[in-house]
């Protein structure tokens, strides 16, 4: 008889062998008691797992962590631009970050609607800048276009569509904010994904003093600038940076 | 019900599994709540990636793995976590049949490479098949299941032949 090697043996306890080679080591322990008690031993060491964490399963769940799953109050077709704080390191305490989350939360909502209201706009007006995908809206046409494709260090003053900052988010995705020129004047975030250019803020632009669009990511909407900061970790890329994501294919 | 709600609804059935694997992934207590935190954070902010025909399990515990990964290499330690003799407050606080027992594990445990653990935790703990696990973690099945089998060489010689 072959020697059943420590492999056959756990995969025999964790119940992935067929059923002819499990009839093979069943026959084989009732006559090896050398092998039974090694079954015997590796069948102890699982149950000695599963009883030091399963009892886990009937802990209460703490209220930070419950509280994270609760459903935002929004619109039923908008984004929740604040509803998650990407990132964040597992050893802050919880306490530190909970209470910037219900403070933005006002304006997840104001977003949230802006968005909805922008998004409507933007159909009705036929500019093709938002497709929704799972009900998500996520950029389309020309924006989907200069999000991809123009550079912040180059700028094109007659574009209609300039961007301000980009940035590696806390989630890994890279997001860029951009303002809209043609009126009405819009401004947002996109962070890309494997589906595109995701909208998880879009909102009205305020003009400057001069009546002119200010340079984007110099007068961001306050919720655009929340987005971003939730966002954020580490630098803003350089133009070195961003033209490396570009041709990374802003992944 | 869009991808956040449906999300949103599968992470609150999830979380009781997903704090057992945080718990058998990081040891204590508040390193395990800290640790589903981010998972909640980073499943909520992707939850447009997730594909409802999929398993929402699977891939939650995917990120949790991953974000253990990430913690620990912003620790700067990828050996221990923490020293054996401080794992006593690691496995299920209350209601340890076996105090003594189940500092010993907890011990053991602390004393493999991540790798050997978050197999551990994930076959033997989290109950997966070889191959979700080998999925799960973009491993050969015969790298999950080599890294079990020494694994439980390691647990087992700590714990004595009583286990």
């Amino acid at each position: 008889m072959n020697p059943i090697d420590d492999e056959t043996l756990q995969a025999y306890v964790d119940g992935e062998l067929d059923a002819a080679a499990r009839a093979r080591i069943d026959a084989a322990t009732a006559q090896d008691t050398a092998l039974a008690l090694r079954v015997q031993r590796a069948l102890a060491l699982r149950a000695q797992l599963r009883a030091a964490f399963d009892p886990v399963l009937d802990e209460p769940v703490p209220a930070r962590l419950s509280a994270l799953l609760q459903p935002a109050v929004r619109p039923a077709a908008a984004v929740e631009p604040f509803t998650v704080r990407a990132g964040g390191r597992g050893a802050t305490p919880a306490s530190h970050r909970a209470p910037r989350r219900w403070l933005v939360a006002g304006a997840a909502l104001a977003a949230s609607l802006a968005v909805l209201a922008a998004g409507l706009w933007w159909r009705q007006a036929g500019g093709g800048l938002v497709r929704m995908h799972d009900g998500e809206p996520y950029a389309a046409g020309v924006l989907s276009r200069a999000l991809d494709q123009s550079l912040a260090s180059e700028p094109d003053t007659h574009a209609a569509i300039a961007i301000g900052l980009s940035f590696r988010a806390a989630d890994g995705h890279i997001c860029r904010s951009f303002t809209v020129r043609t009126p009405p004047a819009r401004a947002g975030l996109a962070c890309h994904d494997a589906t595109g250019w995701s909208l998880p803020v879009l909102g009205p632009a305020a003009p400057s003093e001069g009546g002119e669009l200010r340079q984007a990511g110099s007068a961001l909407p306050p919720a655009v600038q929340a987005a971003i900061d939730a966002r954020l970790r580490g630098n803003v890329f350089d133009a070195q940076q961003e033209r490396a994501a570009r041709a990374a294919g802003w992944r | 019900m869009n991808s956040s709600d449906a999300v949103r609804e599968g992470l609150i059935a999830l979380l009781p599994r997903l704090r057992r694997l945080a718990r058998a992934l990081a040891g204590q207590v508040a390193d395990a709540d800290d640790l589903v935190q981010v998972v909640l954070e980073r499943a909520l902010a992707r939850c447009a990636q997730w594909r409802p025909d999929g398993a929402l399990d699977k891939w939650v515990f995917a990120i949790a793995r991953n974000a253990w990964r990430d913690e620990l290499r912003a620790r700067g330690r990828a050996q221990h976590l923490f020293a054996p003799e401080e794992a006593g407050e690691t496995v299920a606080d209350g209601g340890a049949a076996h105090p003594a027992q189940q500092l010993e594990l907890a011990q053991a445990l602390a004393m493999l490479p991540p790798d050997h653990r978050e197999v551990v935790a994930l076959v033997l703990v989290e109950g997966l098949s070889y191959d979700e696990a080998a999925a799960l973690l973009e491993l050969p099945v015969g790298t999950v299941t080599s890294r079990l089998a020494r694994a439980r060489a390691a647990l087992q010689a700590h714990l004595g032949s009583d286990a």
